[in-house]
C-alpha cells in the first residue's frame, strides 16, 4: 500500500471517529440546552393554543397593522432556510469545495427552519383550526382555493421547498448513515441500517448516487430563487406603498442568503468549538463564507438604496411619504439599527484579519441575524402602519404572545438542531474524505 | 359481501365521515318550526313596523321601530331590532340622528330598573311590590299634607297627554307641579322673545324658507332644539344656488364647519356685532321695517373699525356679511347655543330678535304659531327656588321623574345633599342614575317603546307613542303609575284607555286609528302676526349690559352631539362611535387650540389641570386646529357639576367659565383618538380640484378579466356637499349590522369595528371636510385577489362579498385594502344581556378570527330581491336603502343600481361632480363621491 493511501485511510478513520464523537452519549450541558429549547418550544405552543381559544386579539396586531411579528418570523425563518440549499446545491454545482464542511449543518438548518417557518402562516391565521382550507383538496362543497392569491403560492412554494430540501438532505446523508451503521451497535445499528437503505458503497451505487445528487442539486437550485421570490410577492403583489415594488424578489433572495449564511455561522462556530472540528472546518473556510456574507450584504445594501431611489425618482406621493416615514418616522430606530447591522457592520469583512477571527464572525453573525429580522419587521410594519388613508394610520407594538411564540420558534429550531447533532453525522464525512483524497 | 363491496363501503363511509367533519361551524341558532300558526299577520322572517316617537332628546322626532321575530334564550318572540326615522314626519322625515339610533341601547339597557325598590333604614334598596309602593306614596302624601309640607312633582320636559295627566294628578293629590327641568332650557331665547314680541317662546325656525342664514352660536346640526329637522331643511335649501350661510361662533363646532362662511368672534361680543348690523341696516334698503326711533336712540352704536376690534372679525368679513344680509330676500337669524349662554346672552338674543324683526319675516321663516313646546319648562331660577325650599325643609313628598339633576346641576346647587331634606323622595326612571340612587322609593318606568303615550314637540304636531314590545320587566308607564296612585281602591283606569278616550274625543274613531298608523297628526296653526313691544324693549335696552369684557382662557362647557346634556353617556353605542371633529371615542377630554398647546408644551393625550373658583379638574388634551386661542372646550356631560353662574334675569345657565388657570400635570392619559391623522395632504380622498372631472386619471388596464354584471351592479353616491359629519350613519350601521362594541381598551389598540366611519380632514384651505368611508365595493378589488380561499369574492351584482364561513383569517385582505375598511374580529364579541336582544336576526354574529366589512346591507338587498322575484320583476330604484342612507338627515347618501341608467345613483355617479377616492389606484369603486360646488353654484 502506498504511504499516501495509508495516510488517507488514517485520515478517514480519525475523521469518522471525530465526527462520531459528537454522537456519543450527551453530557449534562447538552441535556440542559435541549430542555431549555424544548421548554421554549412548549411555551410557544401553549401560547398558540391559548391564542386560538381566546382570539388573535391577545397579540399586538391591530388595524391597520394586520401582520406583525408572526409574519416577520415567517419571512425570517424562510430566509434562514435559504442558505442550506444555496450552500449545498448551488455551491455543489459550482464545485466550491469549501461547502463540504458546512453543507450538512446548513441543510439541517434549512429543514428545521422551513419547519419552523411553516408554522407561522398557521399561527397567524384567525381561525388556525381550519388551516387545511388553504390546500386545494377535493371536497363535497366544491370549494377551491384562489390561485390568484400569493398566499396560495406560498403554500406551494414552502411545501415544495421543504420536500426537496428534506430529500436532498437525506440523500446526501445516506453514505454517511452507512458509516454510522458500521460504527454503532444494537438497536441503533438497526435503525441506521434501515435509513442507510442498504448502502454498500459499491461503484454502481456511487454512480447512481452521484447522478441523483447532481439531479437534486440542479432541481433545488431554482428553488432558492423561487421560494423567497414567492415569499416576497406576498408583499410585492399588494398595493401598499413600501410593499408594492418590483425589486422585492431579488432583494428578498439576497437578503435570505445573507441571513441564512449568518445563521450558518451562528450555528457552526459553536459546533466547531464544542465538537473540536477545528481540523476540518478551517479558517480558510470561514474566510470564504465571510466573503459570501459580505457579497450578499452589499447586494442587500444596494437594494436599500434602490428602494429609496425608486420612491423618490418615481415621484409618487405615497411612496415618497412612505420612505420618508420609514427613515424618519416612528420606527426609525429599528430602521437605523437594521442599517447598522446589515449594511455598515458587514463592511468590516473587507478586512482579511476580521474574516479569519472566529469570535468576531460569531458576534457579527448575531448582529446580522438581528438586522435581518428587523428588516422584515420594518418592511411589514411601517408599510402597514401608514398607508393611503391617514385616518386609519396606527402604530403596532408586539405584546407577550408574539414574544412567547417567537421564543417558541427559536426553541423549536434549536431543539431540532440539538437532536440532529446527536443522532446524525454533523459533517458530510464522505465528501470531506473525497476532498482530502483530492 | 365480497371484498370489493366491502372496500367500496369502507371508502364511502370514511370519506363521508371526513367530509362531514370538515368545515361548517356549528349553527348557533336552534330552528324551531311553527307548530301553532302565527297570529296577527306575523310571518317568520318578515319585519313589522311601528310608528312612535323618539324620546332621546327634546326634539321628539318621529320614529319607525323595526320589530323582528327571533329566538332569544330558546324562546321565539318579537323584538325591536332597529329604529328609523319616520318617513314623512314633519320633524325628521325618515332621518334619525346617532342619539336616536342608540335608543335601543336604553330599551335594553343592562341597568334598567327591573322592579320597585324601597330604601331601608341602612340606606340599601330592597325589592318592593307595586301595591306596597303605591300605598307608601299615598301614606306619605297624607302625612306630608297634614304636616303642612308641600309635595312637589319635578320632571323633565313633558308634553302631550302625560302633561295633562300630571296636572290632574297634582290637582287631585295636592301636589305642586314645579316648572320642568331641562339643563338646556333656552331661557334667554324665550325671555328675549317675551321682551321683544310678548311671546315667551322658542319659535320654529325654517331654514328651507330662507335664502340667507345667520347663525350665532346655534349648533343647529348638533343639539340645538331640533337638529335633525334643521339638517333635513338644510339639505333641501342646499339645492338652492342662492343660499348663503354665515355662522359666527367663539369656538369650533361641527355646525360651524358646514357653513358657507364660518367667522370666529371674541367670546361674549355677539351683542356688539348685532348692534353694529342693526345700526348699519336701519334706514337702509335692506330693512323691511324700521325700528322705532326710541329703540334706535338707546341702542349702542358701533363703527365698523370699532366693531372689528371688539369682535375680532375682520372688516372685510363684516362687510361681506352685511352685504349678503342686505341682498337677501328671506333672511333668517338664529341666535342660540354658546352665543346666548353667557353673561351677555340675553342681550344677544334680544338684539337678534330685533334684527329679525327689522329684516322681516316675509316667508314665515320664523313661526311663533308652531313654536317649540317648552310651555312647562322652567329655568334654573325655578330650580334654585326649589332647592331653597328643600333647604328650608318645607317639602313633603318629592317626585322626580325622568330627570337627573344630581348629575347635571352645577355643584353649588347642592341638590343631592338638600334632596334629603324632603320628607320622602320618589324617583321614576327607566335606567338607574345618580339622582335615582338618592331617592327613597324607586319606581321603574317602562321605556317609551314599551308603553303608550303621545307627545307634542311643537304646537300643531302630536306624535303617537305606542309599544313595540311588552314591558320586559316589572315596570309601568308613568301614566299608569299616576293613575294608580290617584285612583286607589276605585277601579283603576289604564293609561292606554285614558289615552284612547282622549284621542277618540279629539280626533274621532277614524282619526284615532289614522293617528296610530301614521304615528303623528299635524295641524298647522294660523300664523301669528308678531308685533314689537317697544316699551318693554326700550326698558330692557336701558338696563342692558354694555361692558366689553376681555376674558382670558375661556372654558366652554358645550353640549355634545353624542350625549346631548350627558344623558347619552350611559348608552354604550354613543361611546363607541367617535365625536365627529376630534374622533375621540371613550373618555373625556379637553380641546385646546394649537397656540395654547405649543405655549403649554402639550400634545394630544397630555393631561392638563384647569383651576377655576376653588374647583379644579384634570383632563387629557386634544389639540384642535381651527379652535380660537385661549379657548377651551369640554363636553358638558364630562364635567356637568362644575360651579357655573346663571343669568339672574332669565335663569339661563352660562356655558362658559372665564379666567381659568391652566397648567400641565405631566401625565399622559390613554385617550382613544381614532384619526391617525387629519391631514389629507392631497392623497386623493378629497377631490383634487374642481376641473378634474370623472375618470380623468390614468387608464388602468386590469390584469384579470373584468367582471360582468347582469341586471345589477350596486353602487352608491355620497354627496360631500350635504354630509354634515354627524355620524348618524355610523350609529345606524352599528345597529343594523350587529357590529360588535369593543370598548375603550380595543379602541386604544386601533381595533374599532365600525364598517363605516366619517373621516374629518383638513383640506388645502385648512377647513374641515368630512369623507364617509366604507367598503368601496371595488370592481378591481385589491382584497379579492389576495384571499387564498375566496372568502372575499366578487358577486355577479358587483358586491364585494365576504363569506364569513369561508374566512380563515389571514387578514391579507385588510392589509391590501387601500381604504382600510375591513374589520377583523380579534375576539368573540357579544353584547351583554339584555342588549343582545337587539341583534338583527337577518345577520349572523361573527365569531373570532373572521374578517368583516360593509356589505351594502346585503340583507336589505336580499329581501328587496325576494319581493321583486315574487312579482316577477327587477328591483326598482329606491327599493333598497341601506341603513346609512336611510338615517342620513341630509340624504347625502344615494344607493341603487348602476346598471340601471335611469336610477338616481347612476345619474349622480356620472355627474360632473363625481369622483372616486384614491382614483389613481384603479380600483374602480362602486362608491362615488360628489364634490362640493362652492358657494354660488348653479342649481
Amino acid at each position: 500500500m502506498k504511504p499516501e493511501s495509508m495516510k488517507q485511510i488514517e485520515f478517514n478513520t480519525t475523521l469518522e471517529q471525530d465526527i462520531l464523537v459528537a454522537m456519543r452519549k450527551p453530557r449534562p450541558v447538552y441535556w440542559l440546552a435541549l430542555a431549555l429549547s424544548a421548554l421554549c418550544f412548549a411555551v410557544g405552543m401553549v401560547t398558540w393554543i391559548y391564542m386560538m381559544l381566546k382570539g388573535m386579539g391577545i397579540a399586538g396586531i391591530n388595524n391597520p397593522v394586520g401582520w406583525g411579528v408572526f409574519i416577520t418570523d415567517f419571512v425570517f425563518w424562510v430566509g434562514i432556510a435559504h442558505s442550506g440549499t444555496l450552500i449545498s446545491a448551488v455551491l455543489f454545482l459550482f464545485r466550491a469545495k469549501f461547502r463540504n464542511v458546512f453543507n450538512r449543518s446548513a441543510e439541517a438548518m434549512t429543514v428545521f427552519a422551513v419547519m419552523t417557518a411553516g408554522l407561522f402562516p398557521l399561527i397567524h391565521l384567525g381561525r388556525g383550526w381550519i388551516f387545511y382550507w388553504l390546500f386545494p383538496y377535493p371536497n363535497q362543497r366544491q370549494l377551491w382555493v384562489n390561485f390568484q392569491s400569493p398566499l396560495i403560492w406560498d403554500v406551494f412554494a414552502v411545501s415544495t421547498y421543504f420536500t426537496i430540501s428534506a430529500i436532498f438532505w437525506y440523500i446526501g446523508m445516506v453514505p454517511d448513515l452507512a458509516i454510522v451503521r458500521r460504527r454503532t451497535e444494537g438497536i441503533r445499528k438497526r435503525i441506521y441500517s434501515i435509513f442507510s437503505l442498504g448502502w454498500t458503497g459499491s461503484l454502481r451505487q456511487w454512480q447512481h448516487y452521484n447522478k441523483l445528487y447532481m439531479f437534486l442539486a440542479a432541481f433545488a437550485t431554482p428553488l432558492v430563487i423561487s421560494v423567497h421570490s414567492v415569499v416576497s410577492w406576498d408583499f410585492a403583489m399588494s398595493v401598499i406603498p413600501g410593499w408594492h415594488t418590483t425589486i422585492f424578489a431579488p432583494y428578498f433572495v439576497a437578503g435570505a442568503i445573507f441571513s441564512g449564511t449568518a445563521m450558518v455561522l451562528t450555528l457552526v462556530i459553536p459546533m466547531r468549538k464544542i465538537f473540536r472540528l477545528e481540523k476540518y472546518i478551517t479558517l480558510d473556510h470561514f474566510d470564504k463564507i465571510s466573503k459570501v456574507l459580505l457579497f450578499t450584504s452589499l447586494i442587500v445594501t444596494y437594494s436599500y438604496i434602490v428602494e429609496f431611489a425608486l420612491a423618490f425618482y418615481g415621484g409618487h406621493k405615497f411612496e415618497e411619504a412612505h420612505f420618508t416615514y420609514r427613515l424618519l418616522g416612528d420606527y426609525r430606530y429599528f430602521y437605523w439599527l437594521m442599517l447598522f447591522c446589515n449594511s455598515l457592520l458587514p463592511l468590516s469583512l473587507f478586512v482579511k484579519k476580521l474574516r479569519r477571527k472566529i469570535s468576531y464572525l460569531f458576534i457579527l453573525s448575531l448582529f446580522v441575524n438581528v438586522g435581518m429580522w428587523l428588516e422584515r419587521f420594518v418592511i411589514i410594519v411601517t408599510s402597514l402602519s401608514k398607508d393611503f388613508d391617514p385616518y386609519n394610520w396606527g402604530l403596532y407594538f408586539p405584546r407577550w404572545p408574539e414574544i412567547a411564540i417567537t421564543l417558541g420558534s427559536f426553541g423549536m429550531f434549536f431543539m431540532f438542531f440539538l437532536i440532529f447533532t446527536k443522532v446524525l453525522p454533523i459533517l458530510a464525512i464522505t465528501e470531506i474524505k473525497e476532498e482530502a483524497a483530492e | 359481501m365480497d371484498r370489493r363491496d366491502f372496500l367500496k363501503l369502507l371508502g364511502i363511509t370514511s370519506s363521508a365521515t371526513l367530509i362531514s367533519s370538515c368545515g361548517v361551524d356549528k349553527a348557533n341558532e336552534k330552528i324551531i318550526p311553527y307548530v301553532v300558526p302565527p297570529e296577527e299577520e306575523i310571518y317568520p322572517g318578515k319585519a313589522l313596523y311601528f310608528s312612535t316617537t323618539c324620546t332621546e332628546c327634546p326634539a321628539q322626532c318621529g320614529l319607525q321601530v323595526t320589530v323582528k321575530e327571533k329566538v332569544y334564550h330558546d324562546n321565539r318572540s318579537l323584538f325591536p331590532t332597529k329604529l328609523e326615522g319616520l318617513a314623512g314626519h314633519p320633524i325628521n322625515d325618515g332621518a334619525l340622528c346617532a342619539r336616536g339610533q342608540a335608543g335601543l341601547f336604553r330599551l335594553y339597557h343592562p341597568q334598567r330598573i327591573k322592579r320597585p325598590l324601597l330604601k331601608d333604614e341602612n340606606g340599601n334598596f330592597r325589592i318592593a311590590t307595586w301595591n306596597e309602593a303605591v300605598e307608601r306614596i299615598q301614606k306619605e302624601l297624607q302625612t306630608a299634607t297634614s304636616a303642612g309640607l308641600t309635595n312637589v312633582f319635578f320632571a323633565s320636559r313633558t308634553t302631550g297627554s302625560l302633561a295633562d295627566l300630571i296636572d290632574e294628578f297634582c290637582q287631585k293629590m295636592k301636589v305642586k307641579r314645579t316648572k320642568e327641568f331641562e339643563i338646556f332650557s333656552h331661557s334667554n331665547i324665550r325671555e328675549a322673545n317675551r321682551i321683544v314680541f310678548n311671546q315667551p317662546l322658542i319659535p320654529a325656525y325654517y331654514i328651507d324658507r330662507s335664502d340667507f342664514l345667520l347663525t350665532l352660536g346655534a349648533d343647529i346640526f348638533e343639539t340645538f332644539i331640533s337638529p335633525v329637522q334643521f339638517a333635513t331643511q338644510f339639505a333641501r335649501v342646499r339645492e338652492n344656488s342662492h343660499f348663503t350661510w354665515f355662522h359666527i361662533e367663539p369656538h369650533l363646532s361641527l355646525t360651524g364647519v358646514q357653513a358657507s362662511q364660518r367667522l370666529v368672534l371674541k367670546a361674549e361680543s355677539e351683542w356688539v356685532l348685532l348692534a353694529y348690523v342693526i345700526g348699519k341696516l336701519s334706514h337702509s334698503q335692506a330693512a323691511k321695517r324700521n325700528l322705532p326711533s326710541g329703540i334706535l336712540q338707546i341702542l349702542p352704536r358701533f363703527e365698523e373699525e370699532h366693531t372689528s376690534q371688539l369682535t375680532g372679525i375682520a372688516t372685510d368679513h363684516l362687510q361681506q356679511m352685511v352685504d349678503s344680509l342686505s341682498r337677501a330676500v328671506k333672511p333668517l337669524l338664529i341666535a342660540g347655543g354658546v352665543s346666548t349662554a353667557h353673561s351677555h346672552g340675553l342681550e344677544v338674543a334680544v338684539l337678534a330678535s330685533l334684527l329679525q324683526w327689522m329684516v322681516g319675516n316675509d316667508n314665515n321663516q320664523i313661526d311663533f304659531a308652531g313654536a317649540e313646546n317648552y310651555q312647562q319648562v322652567g329655568s334654573l331660577l325655578d330650580v334654585e327656588e326649589l332647592v331653597n325650599q328643600l333647604a328650608q325643609k318645607s317639602l313633603g313628598v318629592f317626585f322626580i321623574s325622568r330627570a337627573n339633576p344630581v348629575a347635571q346641576l352645577p355643584v353649588n346647587f347642592e341638590f343631592s345633599q338638600r334632596l334629603h331634606n324632603a320628607q320622602f323622595t320618589v324617583g321614576l326612571s327607566d335606567v338607574m342614575n345618580e339622582t335615582i340612587r338618592e331617592c327613597q322609593l324607586v319606581l321603574p318606568l317602562s321605556h317609551p317603546l314599551e308603553s303608550w303615550g303621545d307627545a307634542v314637540p311643537h304646537y300643531g304636531l302630536r306624535n303617537a307613542i305606542q309599544p313595540a314590545i311588552e314591558p320586559q320587566f316589572d315596570s309601568r308607564s308613568e301614566g299608569d303609575i299616576l293613575l294608580q296612585i290617584m285612583n286607589s281602591g276605585e277601579s283603576t283606569q289604564r293609561y292606554k284607555d285614558y289615552l284612547f278616550e282622549r284621542w277618540h274625543k279629539n280626533f274621532g274613531e277614524e282619526g284615532r286609528k289614522d293617528f296610530l298608523t301614521h304615528g303623528y297628526r299635524h295641524e298647522p296653526l294660523p300664523k301669528i302676526q308678531w308685533s314689537l313691544n317697544t316699551a318693554q324693549t326700550i326698558s330692557f335696552l336701558k338696563e342692558m349690559k354694555r361692558d366689553e369684557t376681555e376674558a382670558m382662557n375661556l372654558l366652554w362647557l358645550v353640549p355634545s352631539i353624542r350625549t346631548y346634556d350627558g344623558r347619552g353617556r350611559d348608552l354604550s353605542l354613543l361611546q363607541e362611535i367617535p365625536d365627529p371633529i376630534t374622533t375621540v371615542t371613550y373618555g373625556d377630554w379637553i380641546s385646546i387650540s394649537s397656540q395654547m398647546a405649543s405655549a403649554l408644551k402639550v400634545s394630544d393625550r397630555d393631561e392638563i389641570q384647569i383651576a377655576t373658583h376653588g374647583f379644579s379638574l384634570q383632563l387629557p388634551v386634544k389639540v384642535q386646529k381651527l379652535l380660537p386661542d385661549k379657548t377651551l372646550l369640554i363636553q358638558r356631560g364630562a364635567v356637568a357639576t362644575l360651579p357655573v353662574e346663571i343669568d339672574r334675569r332669565s335663569g339661563e345657565l352660562y356655558w362658559v367659565i372665564t379666567n381659568t388657570s391652566i397648567s400641565r400635570t405631566g401625565k399622559r392619559i390613554a385617550l382613544p383618538i381614532l384619526a391617525g391623522s387629519m391631514e389629507e395632504e392631497g392623497r386623493g380622498l378629497l377631490p383634487e380640484d374642481a376641473e378634474h372631472g370623472h375618470g380623468h386619471n390614468a387608464e388602468h388596464k386590469p390584469w384579470y378579466p373584468e367582471h360582468e354584471h347582469v341586471n345589477y351592479r350596486w353602487g352608491m353616491a355620497i354627496d360631500l356637499e350635504k354630509c354634515i359629519g354627524c355620524n348618524a350613519c355610523v350609529a345606524a350601521c352599528y345597529v343594523e349590522n350587529n357590529i360588535p362594541l369593543v370598548g375603550a381598551e380595543e379602541h386604544l389598540r386601533g381595533r374599532e369595528m365600525s364598517w363605516l366611519r366619517v373621516q374629518p380632514y383638513f383640506d388645502k384651505e385648512g377647513q374641515i371636510e368630512f369623507v364617509p368611508m366604507l367598503c368601496q365595493h371595488c370592481d378591481n378589488a385589491p382584497c379579492e385577489t389576495v384571499c387564498p380561499v375566496y372568502a372575499a369574492y366578487h358577486n355577479p351584482e358587483g358586491l364585494n362579498v365576504q363569506v364569513y364561513n369561508r374566512c380563515v383569517g389571514t387578514r391579507y385582505c385588510a392589509n391590501n385594502c387601500p381604504y382600510k375598511v375591513r374589520r377583523f374580529n380579534w375576539f368573540d364579541h357579544h353584547l351583554p344581556e339584555p342588549l343582545d336582544k337587539m341583534y338583527n336576526p337577518d345577520l349572523s354574529i361573527r365569531g373570532r378570527g373572521i374578517m368583516e366589512k360593509c356589505t351594502f346591507c346585503i340583507q336589505r338587498i336580499r329581501s328587496a330581491k325576494d319581493i321583486a322575484k315574487d312579482e316577477g320583476r327587477l328591483v326598482q330604484d329606491g327599493e333598497v336603502i341601506p341603513a346609512c342612507a336611510q338615517t342620513c338627515p341630509t340624504k347625502a347618501i344615494t344607493f341603487g343600481n348602476l346598471e340601471d341608467k335611469k336610477s338616481k345613483v347612476y345619474q349622480l355617479a356620472h355627474s360632473e361632480r363625481a369622483y372616486h377616492a384614491l382614483e389613481e389606484l384603479g380600483t374602480k369603486p362602486a362608491v362615488n363621491y360628489l364634490r362640493k360646488r362652492g358657494n354660488d353654484h348653479e342649481a
